[in-house]
């Protein structure tokens, strides 16, 4: 079978995973469908493992394939194919996408268990899954346009999962919203490319693009920005990133799944995949990374603050694809969709290990009040620790080698990349303190009651509220379930974390540099049109990297252990002091507050007034002002129908001899 | 064939009426019969689908004279302009006739059945016929058949408020009937060349060019009729209280193919017609599109009726659809007719939808008292969810495709006005979202009671969904078919020289008939060649 | 032949039977003068037909007459049907057409 075949094949598992268990969801007992849907996921890896070997079996000219299945709108100039393409790129974005959902799917067979919509559940995610690849397999813009807005609303209906949650309905359409904003970016993007090159043909786009527009000329500016604003909705990037941290009104795994190893990545994906127009507009490649660091300082800032765990590690989200956002900008391509991998395996890792923990905690996000878990939940406490060491860089662990490697790139640019890479270290810093203060807030101190009554031997129980506003839960719902599940005792959540530990563990040693180049060479075919393929970081400054990267992981651990175990309290003190600036992190940064004068509010106000006043007074006042002249009308002429047979007579006789007079007079 | 087509109906009607006697079952047995004829119908449609020829022009034709000193045909043709319009017409008509025969209690109780169910079936007529007629005459005469049904239909059956709405619908487009016949009138006597023989036939009109001056008054003409018809902002004061008082599948196929005769009109007879007015013209017309759909977005999203949710966003809807058609470009009007199908697919189930969720919510279609029905009723929360994502034009579904082929006409013709509406493509996902959640999401609305719908409540417009998820399959299906009419519609608009090839080689020729046709034909070339780049 | 004094008859027995339809209340007598009025308008008819020397204007005469009786048989079936309704025999009391 050809690498396209399989191409196909990986779509087809989850679709059909999808449509089974929905078609199929009264009769699916117990965990049926949990085990239907990671078997299909499993397939579908399976699938891109087999694209993956037949790609590797081909010469490194022939890697780039196309296949289509029937034409989807060819008309009027336009050539859309329902079509696929299979590259290096395509074929890596599929393996670590299908592999680290089936890790997701396996944990949530047990996590979701007793979930009411547990089957609901899997076909959404089954979808979700189908989408993303068939965003990351398309083969031209429509069909990518297709899968970009199939994740959207995957994303919709997984975030308001328990959709009797207002606060989760809410989250759910502003993500949505903004998902569609970026669609239009993206179509306007396409529309132009195909004024201006006559196709959408991915391939065919990258080859033209250079014949018909000049280097940094302004349309094909515009057309990157636009692409931009639908990489940044998707991947949460400033400033359309305010739906992310929202996003958290989903089930834990769906965070995991979603909001933090696939679905945001798109946007990276997205600009790597169109490397070759952001090539010839580097102002917009310019513009892209400086957005990518403003991202990752300003998110990784608000993470500091934030006392919601899971919302914590949305912020670290935005932060990390801040940097990947940065390196694919920066024409790191390899080095971005590097730690894009090593994102995916440890973020993956660290919502399942939040996921227990908020299940520990029988609902409560808060680690204000959560202390002392580490001796009650010591799986759940080693994966979270291997996760947060990865992201926080430390030496030796995935996230230590994606990252610096970005940063090594910025420098190697030079001149004003050189920012970038002072921004980068910064918010390095801030993550490695965030990532720990988790770590001592929640595992470290006195055991809190709830750890304590776990380790007694079992969960704790509580009323279901709404995490956000407190208000009692809709049992019917459920959250998540009337029962919980921890990775200490369902075996399935256990075999998938441990499965992501070691990957986030030695996922590095794929690429260390100067040693190891595996995903630089498996990729090269597809960047090997870039200008700066050629472009090796001389190794001075990546040892420089590298060393500071792994003094700032140090020194940030060194200062949450000071402030958090040696000094505990002092942090309260330090907020005190710094009330103004806490205030603003807190408020993050007033984005919310900022949108809500700009555009919720005029618009719902232009909506009153169009429905009150316009609609009332103009439109209706339209016909008002006819009948009105009707009915004047009319009321003058009544007073003829006076109804008296003599009187219509007169009038008769009279009219007739008007006219008789009237013809005499002319006819002299 | 196609006066089969246009006319069983209607004599299914009169044999619903005759078996309607006034006994228990009249009513049932008269919907029945109706149905059978309806479905007879759809099912004639789709022999003509598979029957087209993509390649040639107008097909099926039946050409009588019909009132020789003036001219006047009995003409009806179909080629992939109204091809899939008929299609369309003749399914909603189908769900609209069975869900008149099962809408349970409010079936039961209608008064005077053998009457509603003539009604329903003389507007399928009237509109086939509006469809199918290739003399101005003729579609005239259909146009404004059509009002007559209607207003009996919403007057007699209909709830609330129905006289006045029905008095506002009646005078909004009789207004625009007028306009039109006296203008159709005009086309005619004005065309005629001294000492020749009027002529009513449309592609006949079209050889025999107007002035200028006189082509623009007549533009305006029939531009109020069909926009009032449509309804586009800011002649739309009629919908509001219409779509409140008519019955629920009265309302589906007024939305659904009522709405879109208008939009046809301009396809069929302005552009070819009247093609220097509309040049003259687009902006104008752009520029009420564009309001519509700026207006019909922001009103939807503030509208607590679920109905006029929906009717708002059909004036969006059909803004888009004269945005696509005044681009004058193929892709434009390919995408504006596709999209003519689409919005009718997805209006006609959302009327159902929403019937279903009254009933839920103690017949009323506010959407404050809503809120929570999924929980009961998956299936039903399942099938509106497809039905919204279609409506709001998902990437994925065939209202995709059609809004990207509009908005690319206009992109290529006029940038400004495509930036602006794709602003309408965000807008719509925020009114069909909220329709969405209001009613099936959020904690269970106080006067709801959510169960799960009936096979009879589903039948009618289940089917209807299917053809949605087909079409976002396989949009090419229609595209295909429609291309080469299209461009051909639209082609006379357009100011740059156009190629003889575009124009269509013999098989047009033949279709048109009569000996003077290739002398013609290189008039309208000659004509456009004219024109030239401006 | 001087047809000025035929013209001059056919005008006053029109204005009589105008002004009978004006002033009288009677239907019946408003249907008598509107015979009258008729009648005036045959005789003038005639006398044209007469000066031309063309038929026309007999022909039309007929015409007239047919109407005329067809108009009087409605007429007094209406008549009859108000007497037998017990209605008022005035028609001022008969206004159901005022706007």
């Amino acid at each position: 079978m050809s690498p396209a075949a399989y191409g196909w094949l990986v779509l087809a598992f989850p679709l059909a995973g999808s449509i089974l268990i929905a078609l199929l969801w009264r009769s699916l007992p117990g965990r049926t469908a949990g085990w239907i849907g990671s078997a299909a996921i499993l397939l579908s890896f399976l699938s891109a493992v087999g694209a993956l070997v037949q790609l590797q079996d081909r010469s490194e000219h022939e890697r780039q394939l196309t296949s289509s299945l029937w034409d989807y709108a060819s008309t009027a100039g336009l050539d859309v194919k329902l079509g696929i393409l299979v590259d290096p790129l395509a074929v890596f974005m599929c393996l670590v996408v299908s592999g680290v959902s089936f890790l997701i799917h396996l944990y949530s067979v047990a996590y979701m268990a007793s979930d009411r919509g547990y089957r609901r559940y899997f076909s959404y995610l089954n979808f979700f899954v189908f989408s993303m690849l068939l965003l990351v397999l398309a083969g031209n813009f429509v069909i990518l346009i297709v899968g970009w807005a199939f994740v959207g609303f995957a994303s919709y209906a997984l975030i308001s999962f328990w959709y009797r949650r207002r606060t989760a309905t809410y989250a759910g359409m502003k993500a949505f919203v903004i998902n569609v904003i970026g669609d239009v970016g993206l179509v306007l993007a396409a529309i132009i490319l195909q004024r201006d090159l006559g196709t959408l043909d991915l391939p065919t786009v990258f080859a033209r693009a250079p014949e018909v527009f000049e280097r940094n000329e302004w349309l094909i500016v515009a057309v990157c920005l636009l692409i931009l604003v639908g990489a940044f909705a998707k991947s949460a990037q400033i400033p359309l990133h305010t739906w992310l941290p929202d996003a958290m009104e989903g089930p834990t795994p769906v965070s995991a799944l979603i909001h933090a190893a696939t679905m945001v990545t798109a946007g990276v994906y997205l600009i790597a995949r169109m490397h070759p127009l952001f090539e010839l507009a580097p102002t917009a490649a310019d513009i892209s990374a400086a957005i990518g660091a403003l991202t990752l300082v300003f998110a990784a800032s608000v993470a500091l603050v934030v006392t919601d765990l899971k919302r914590i590690i949305a912020y670290s989200t935005i932060s990390q694809i801040g940097y990947m956002v940065m390196g694919v900008s920066i024409a790191a391509y390899s080095a971005g969709m590097f730690h894009l991998m090593t994102h995916a395996f440890f973020k993956a890792l660290m919502f399942m290990a939040a996921g227990s923990v908020i299940a520990a905690m029988a609902g409560q996000q808060d680690i204000d009040r959560m202390s002392g878990l580490r001796r009650a939940m010591p799986r759940t406490f080693v994966a979270f620790l291997v996760a947060a060491m990865a992201l926080s860089a430390f030496p030796g662990f995935s996230g230590y080698f994606s990252k610096d490697e970005i940063l090594a790139f910025a420098a190697e640019r030079g001149g004003g990349y050189w920012i970038l890479y002072a921004a980068g270290t910064v918010a390095a810093l801030m993550t490695a303190f965030y990532a720990f203060r988790m770590i001592f807030r929640v595992f470290g101190g006195e055991p809190s009651e709830e750890a304590r009554e776990l380790e007694q031997g079992h969960i704790h129980h509580a009323e279901p509220v709404n995490p956000v506003t407190g208000e009692p839960e809709d049992t019917d719902v459920g959250y998540p379930g009337p029962e919980h599940h921890i990775a200490e005792r369902d075996r399935e959540m256990w075999i998938a974390m441990s499965v992501l530990m070691v990957l986030s563990v030695v996922g590095g040693v794929l690429q260390i540099p100067g040693v190891t180049h595996a995903i630089e060479h498996f990729l090269d075919p597809t960047f090997a049109d870039s200008r700066f393929a050629d472009t090796n970081v001389s190794g001075n400054l990546e040892a420089l990297a590298l060393v500071v990267g792994g003094l700032c992981s140090l020194a940030g651990i060194g200062l949450a252990y000071l402030l958090y175990v040696r000094m505990p309290g002092s942090t309260l003190a330090l907020a005190d002091r710094l009330r103004p600036l806490h205030r603003f992190l807190e408020r993050k940064w007033y984005f919310d507050e900022l949108y809500g004068v700009l555009v919720v509010r005029p618009l719902r106000a232009l909506g009153e007034w169009s429905s009150t006043v316009f609609e009332r007074v103009v439109i209706q006042g339209m016909v008002g002002s006819a009948t009105a002249a009707v009915r004047t009308g009319s009321t003058i002429v009544r007073v003829a129908q006076s109804g008296l047979l003599r009187y219509y007579a007169l009038l008769l006789l009279a009219g007739v001899g008007g006219l008789a007079l009237y013809f005499l007079l002319v006819s002299r | 064939m196609l006066s089969i087509l246009v006319f069983l109906p209607l004599a299914g009607g009169v044999l619903a009426a005759l078996v309607a006697r006034s006994d228990e079952y009249g009513g049932r047995r008269a919907g029945a019969v109706s149905t059978l004829f309806a479905l007879a119908t759809l099912g004639l449609s789709i022999a003509l689908i598979a029957d087209f020829d993509s390649g040639a022009g107008l097909q099926h034709v039946e050409d009588f004279t019909w009132i020789s000193e003036l001219g006047i045909h009995y003409r009806l043709g179909i080629d992939g302009i109204n091809l899939f319009l008929i299609a369309l017409t003749a399914l909603l008509w189908v769900a609209a006739t069975a869900g008149s025969l099962l809408a349970g209690p409010d079936a039961e109780r209608r008064p005077r059945p053998g009457l509603y169910f003539l009604m329903l079936a003389l507007g399928e007529t009237a509109v086939l016929g509006a469809f199918c007629a290739q003399d101005l005459a003729l579609f005239v005469l259909f146009f404004d058949l059509m009002l007559i049904p209607f207003y009996f239909l919403i007057g007699i059956w209909g709830h609330g408020n129905r006289v006045q709405a029905t008095t506002k619908f009646v005078i909004y487009t009789l207004v625009g009937s007028l306009l039109m016949l006296a203008a159709a009138v005009a086309t005619g006597i004005l065309a005629t060349p001294d000492g020749q023989q009027p002529t009513f036939v449309i592609q006949e009109l079209a050889q025999r060019p107007l002035s200028e001056g006189t082509q623009q008054w007549i533009f305006l003409f029939f531009a109020a009729a069909f926009l009032v018809k449509m309804p586009a902002f800011p002649l739309h004061a009629w919908m509001p209280d219409a779509y409140r008082a008519a019955p629920t599948p009265v309302l589906a196929v007024l939305s659904g193919v009522l709405s879109k005769v208008g939009a046809y009109g301009f396809l069929r007879i302005v552009l070819p017609l009247y093609p220097d007015a509309t040049v003259h013209f687009q902006e104008l017309m752009l520029l009420v599109a564009l309001a519509s759909i700026l207006y019909g977005s922001v009103m939807a999203f503030t509208q607590t009726s679920a109905t006029l949710v929906v009717g708002y966003s059909s004036i969006a809807q059909l803004g888009f659809i004269t945005l696509g058609i005044f681009a004058l470009r193929d892709e434009g009007a390919q995408g504006a007719v596709l999209q003519m199908v689409n919005h009718g697919l997805v209006v006609a189930p959302l009327f159902f939808i929403i019937a279903l969720l009254a009933a839920r919510a103690q017949g009323s279609d506010d959407l404050r008292q809503m809120g929570g029905m999924a929980v009961r009723a998956p299936v039903l929360a399942a099938l509106f969810l497809i039905v919204a994502l279609a409506t709001l034009a998902m990437p994925g579904s065939a209202n995709f495709v059609a809004e990207f082929l509009i908005l690319l006409g206009v992109f290529k013709s006029k940038i400004a006005f495509a930036i602006i509406a794709s602003a309408g493509v965000a807008l719509a996902a925020v009114y069909t979202i909220r329709l969405y959640q209001r009613s099936m999401h959020n904690p269970v609305g106080p006067a709801v009671e959510p169960r799960e719908m009936t096979f009879a409540e589903g039948a009618v417009w289940v089917p209807i969904v299917a053809v949605i998820i087909a079409l976002a399959v396989y949009p090419q299906l229609i595209l295909k078919r429609t291309e080469r009419s299209v461009s051909r519609s639209v082609a006379v608009t357009q100011t740059a020289p156009i190629e003889p090839a575009a124009l269509g080689g013999p098989n047009e020729a033949a279709a048109l008939g009569g000996p003077n046709e290739p002398a013609a034909l290189g008039g309208a070339i000659e004509r456009a060649a004219l024109r030239g780049p401006q | 032949m001087d047809i000025a004094w035929y013209l001059v008859l056919s005008a006053f027995i029109f204005c009589i039977g105008a002004v009978g339809v004006m002033v009288r209340r009677s239907p019946l007598v408003i249907l008598i003068c509107l015979e009258l009025m008729l009648n005036g308008a045959n005789l003038a008819l005639a006398s044209f037909a007469r000066m031309t020397g063309t038929h026309d204007g007999q022909v039309f005469a007929l015409v007239v007459m047919i109407v005329a009786a067809a108009e009087v048989v409605v007429g007094l079936g209406l008549i009859v049907a108000m007497f037998r309704n017990r209605l008022p025999m005035d028609v001022d009391e008969m206004s159901e057409l005022r706007g």
